[in-house]
């Protein structure tokens, strides 16, 4: 059963989405998900398409299946999933209900994404089964800060932005552990609140 | 120009901008009949609403978190600080306008200076 909520929400924002997304965003992180999505090899999950402003930065060539919980999102991304060059499918899909066997994907990528989703531990847990054993999780994630005053302010922040959009406050790194995944890398990309995370499978 | 120097520029103006529009706002607000620490709290949690609603326009150009956080911590800390000024003395519009535009100024580089120790790869 889909999330209804989460997919009205992101209904919602899906036409402006773009916009309200940035283009100053875009440019200052394009350099570090560039580098991160230079990785992708093999069967590749990208979960939360979203409008697909990640896709440019794909390497071309590759085997992609992306999902969204938002069909209107997809819908602003499909100009974006046609013009790619490679193998690239976009399906609406709950990360909680995923429908994918066991073991499908060599890979899975996120990009902004576990600030999102509403059980981020179930979520992630839900990447596991679908992730081969010995698979890669590499993610592009803004998340809570450990140091004050960044702290605090991240978690006055996200009483406001849970309301239309994504929290501030989350502690992707340990709710990675916490799925059981392996955490190979962590690189802080602004303070310890835009990181990159590289995580596998074990066996 | 040079897309580095663009956004660090472009930080600075958005702080020092932050940090006077805070300043006037709390130096309209706060008279000295004002409880000092009142005035503090108030202008403090205002402040940082105010960076937020200044920076759905500014973040769409320089960013997201880059641009949100330090803007947050600047209106903060102008509110708090001419808030608390303010309901002590009275205060003139320049003198308010300097401390919002150092406010500014400081919390850029106090983010800068976190930002420099602690990004890249962490041990794990």
């Amino acid at each position: 059963m889909v999330d209804i909520a989460t997919q009205r929400k992101w209904d919602k924002v899906a036409p402006t989405f773009d916009l309200m997304a940035g283009r100053g965003a875009e440019i200052r992180w394009a350099p570090c998900k560039t580098e991160l999505f230079s990785r992708m090899d093999g069967r590749v999950l990208f979960l939360a398409l979203g409008t697909g402003l990640d896709i440019p930065l794909f390497p071309r060539g590759r085997d992609i299946t992306a999902i969204d919980i938002s069909p209107k999102m997809l819908e602003q991304a499909k100009p974006r999933v046609d013009a790619y060059d490679g193998n690239l499918r976009a399906e609406v899909m709950d990360v909680h209900e995923m429908t994918f066997d066991d073991g499908s994907f060599d890979q899975i990528f996120t990009s902004c994404t576990f600030c999102s989703v509403p059980r981020p531990v179930e979520g992630l847990k839900s990447l596991y089964r679908v992730l081969r054993p010995g698979g890669g999780l590499y993610m592009f994630e803004h998340t809570g800060s450990r140091y004050y005053p960044f702290k605090p302010m991240m978690n006055l922040m996200t009483l406001l932005t849970e309301k239309f959009g994504p929290a501030m406050n989350r502690t992707t790194v340990d709710n990675v552990r916490a799925a059981g995944f392996e955490v190979l890398e962590v690189n802080n990309i602004f303070l310890d609140v835009v990181k990159t995370i590289v995580a596998r499978k074990p066996g | 120009m040079d897309r580095q120097l663009f956004f660090t520029l472009g930080d600075v103006v958005a702080n020092l901008f932050v940090g006077f529009v805070m300043a006037a706002v709390a130096w309209l607000l706060v008279g000295t009949g004002w409880n000092m620490l009142i005035a503090m709290v108030a202008m403090m949690v205002l402040g940082m609403g105010l960076a937020v609603f200044l920076w759905f326009p500014i973040g769409i150009v320089l960013g997201a978190m880059e641009a949100m956080v330090p803007m947050m911590l600047t209106g903060m800390l102008s509110g708090m600080v001419v808030g608390m000024t303010a309901a002590m003395s009275s205060l003139s519009f320049s003198d308010a306008s300097w401390k919002g535009l150092i406010s500014g100024f400081v919390c850029f580089a106090f983010v800068w200076v976190m930002n420099s120790r602690l990004r890249g790869p962490q041990a794990l």
